[in-house]
């Protein structure tokens, strides 16, 4: 499903390496946690996953498709299919609860479709939004205003638009960083659930290794641009291992 | 079509440009001393104005009384100004400095202080938590949130500066707008163009100029010493106080005969038609204008061209555009919403463009992530984001407009400031200052009506 090689990437040509030889392989349907200091180079590692950041060395593949020098259409086709939430939630505020979730949707859709979208939704998807809300609880919340939202709701309705993506891929980046341990579970249990039903495959990067061990198949630690350890979960959560990473 | 033909007619008088090396080297001297004019104003204003905006920001005593005082004296047009700083100086450059440092030392910080008192309230919140003075906050809280909007701000003002200096330049203040003025007054039309196509590649260079500093603000630096310096060459050493005084004394109390008074409904109307029309003119051609020259929506061989056409609307200033407009449109009220249209459409499509190229990336990488096309991206989150700074400048543009009105009316739109005007010339000046009160009244009324509009869209906070 993703193929990482020997990966190298730089923020810009005067930065040192923010990552440094990775080499990764997720099956389908895994659902991994990445664990690491701020710093350390989980965010881009993703962002560089969805092509938003230039590869120096090595290769990415998703799906069987090569990410390196993917341009226009080619590189939208391979966004659509990774998702992408984040802790900063990234919801348009000015937009309606059911824009953002069906924003989901813009790789399938034609400009004019998504333009059209915006001035004028059909109750066809109106009620996708509706679907994709109701399985994070939020359906009541359909036609709020995004600034309106708690911050454990920004979260949820950024969950509701990766489902209406229906990705391969669910890159979570941080996304409980700031929410309370309760609701950071919940959050969490979710992912999890959806990623179990839908078969999608879910990166998710964390600060908390308690809740790496609690929830996800396989735990891998970064450290300065390289991994440092990739363990399934049962052997990551031995006594021993768990105090080494927590240190 | 007689109209149309008969506009072409004239539009055609304008082409050739009088290329001559001899004319251009000739006008070299003028057009810098408009650069002058602006900048000089510029660098005593940005002190003048960040100062008061600082005291204002961090709620000093005495901070409402300024901002009030600000708001009051932003409300008289710059040509108002000039005329005033022509009477009390002389002619020549001095008059143009110093009524450009009072106009923008008012706008600049009033605009300022609106900025620091929308800054993050958390982040000045935290810096209370430490029991910091409100100055310190000022300087460690409210300088460092908007540094990047005071200098978006601050390179559109000198812009705007410039296009003022061409202005004053017109009643006698100096600069290359004396000369402009005098072409077209003599019919010179070839001439008039090279000097509006000079005027176009210095605002273009100042734009260029201004895209630079914002990038590395240490250039900033240099363009304070000139300013400096052209404020230190032009600055009045003598104050004609008494001459000042004695002619303040003729103005004063303001007075209107009665048959002015039963015009006065009629002009405020016409006023308020040019400003309305004049705007919403510019917003309709600002907003596909803005898109395309938006470099992170459009590419660059859309987005540059369009820049270029966008500097050339705003570098022809209103009461420019109203003289060359008077041969095709006519005298009134429609000529005047042609000129402030046009130029506005410049002003707004720059910062339009600004605004959208401004958004936070995240949220629109998040949404690039789900691969839809450039435009979806920019309906569903640059547009939605930039909504609140573009709605701003669109009701900043209009106050403006209102003072605008009153400039084009001079030259010929009718409106207050035709009133004004003819008072000025008849030497009426009691019946002038009234007219000088009314514009500021009517000022004063919109401003305040844009402020209830910024709550009401909730936009205030969020420039």
């Amino acid at each position: 499903m993703l193929e990482i090689r020997n990966l190298v990437v730089r923020r810009d040509h005067k930065s040192p390496r923010v990552l440094n030889q990775i080499s990764l392989s997720v099956n389908r349907g895994e659902k991994i946690a990445i664990l690491g200091p701020s710093g350390a180079g989980k965010t881009t590692l993703f962002r560089t996953i969805s092509g938003f950041l230039p590869i120096l060395a090595g290769s990415i593949c998703v799906d069987g498709v090569e990410v390196s020098g993917l341009r226009g259409r080619r590189l939208r086709n391979l966004r659509s299919q990774i998702g992408m939430i984040s802790q900063r939630h990234d919801l348009v505020d000015r937009l309606g609860v059911h824009q953002n979730v069906m924003a989901g949707a813009l790789g399938r859709w034609t400009t004019l479709h998504a333009l059209r979208f915006l001035l004028r939704p059909k109750a066809a998807e109106l009620e996708e939004a509706k679907r994709a809300l109701s399985r994070v609880a939020l359906e009541r919340k359909l036609r709020s205003r995004t600034s309106d939202l708690s911050g454990g709701e920004h979260q949820r309705v950024a969950i509701a638009r990766a489902l209406v993506q229906q990705p391969l891929v669910l890159l979570a980046d941080e996304p409980v960083a700031s929410l309370d341990p309760i609701l950071s579970g919940q959050i969490l249990s979710l992912l999890c659930s959806l990623a179990n039903e839908n078969g999608f495959t879910l990166l998710c990067s964390l600060h908390q290794p308690d809740l790496a061990y609690e929830y996800f198949d396989r735990v891998i630690r970064i450290e300065a641009g390289k991994i440092a350890s990739d363990e399934p979960r049962q052997a990551a959560a031995s006594p021993a291992v768990e105090v080494a990473v927590g240190a | 079509m007689p109209g149309l033909e008969s506009a072409l007619s004239l539009l055609r008088q304008f082409f050739p440009p009088d290329l001559s090396f001899s004319y251009i080297r000739a006008e070299t001297a003028p057009l810098f001393e408009t650069l002058e004019i602006a900048a000089g104003a510029m660098f005593l204003a940005l002190i003048i104005g960040l100062l008061f905006s600082l005291i204002i920001g961090a709620r000093l005593p005495g901070s409402r009384a300024l901002y009030g005082l600000l708001t009051t004296f932003r409300s008289i047009p710059d040509l108002t100004l000039a005329i005033l700083c022509v009477v009390l100086v002389g002619l020549g450059p001095s008059a143009g400095t110093l009524a450009l440092t009072l106009f923008y030392s008012a706008a600049m910080g009033k605009i300022f202080a609106d900025l620091f008192s929308s800054a993050d309230p958390g982040a000045i919140e935290a810096l209370h938590a430490t029991g910091a003075t409100r100055s310190m906050i000022a300087f460690y809280g409210l300088l460092p949130l908007r540094l990047k909007d005071l200098l978006t701000y601050g390179g559109y003002e000198f812009e705007s500066a410039i296009r003022a200096s061409v202005i004053v330049g017109a009643v006698g203040a100096g600069g290359i707008g004396t000369e402009l003025v005098g072409s077209l007054n003599m019919t010179d039309y070839h001439r008039a163009t090279t000097l509006i196509i000079m005027l176009v590649a210095l605002i273009a260079a100042v734009d260029f100029l201004g895209f630079y500093v914002r990038r590395q603000p240490k250039l900033l630096l240099v363009l304070a010493a000139f300013g400096a310096a052209a404020a230190w060459h032009h600055w009045p050493h003598l104050m004609v106080v008494t001459q000042a005084l004695k002619t303040f004394r003729t103005m004063v109390p303001p007075q209107l005969p009665a048959e002015a008074v039963r015009e006065l409904p009629t002009l405020i109307g016409q006023t308020l038609l040019i400003a309305i029309g004049g705007t919403l003119m510019a917003v309709i051609c600002a907003l596909p204008l803005g898109v395309a020259a938006a470099r992170n929506i459009s590419p660059l061989f859309i987005s540059f061209p369009v820049r270029r056409l966008l500097e050339a609307l705003r570098a022809v200033p209103e009461i420019v555009w109203g003289l060359i407009l008077i041969g095709i449109a006519g005298l009134g009220p429609k000529v005047g919403i042609l000129a402030l249209g046009l130029h506005s459409a410049g002003a707004l499509g720059k910062l339009y463009a600004e605004s959208l190229e401004n958004v936070a990336a995240e949220p629109v990488m998040a949404m690039a992530s789900t691969g839809g096309s450039t435009l979806s991206i920019a309906g569903f989150a640059v547009l939605p984001l930039a909504f609140a700074p573009m709605t701003v400048h669109t009701l900043f543009r209009f106050e403006w407009n209102m003072r605008a009105a009153t400039i084009v009316g001079m030259i010929g739109a009718g409106a207050i400031g035709g009133a004004l005007f003819n008072a000025q010339q008849l030497f009426f000046y009691r019946q002038m200052m009234a007219y000088v009160l009314i514009t500021w009244a009517m000022i004063m009324i919109t401003d305040a009506a844009n402020v209830r509009l910024r709550k009401y869209w909730r936009v205030s906070e969020e420039l």
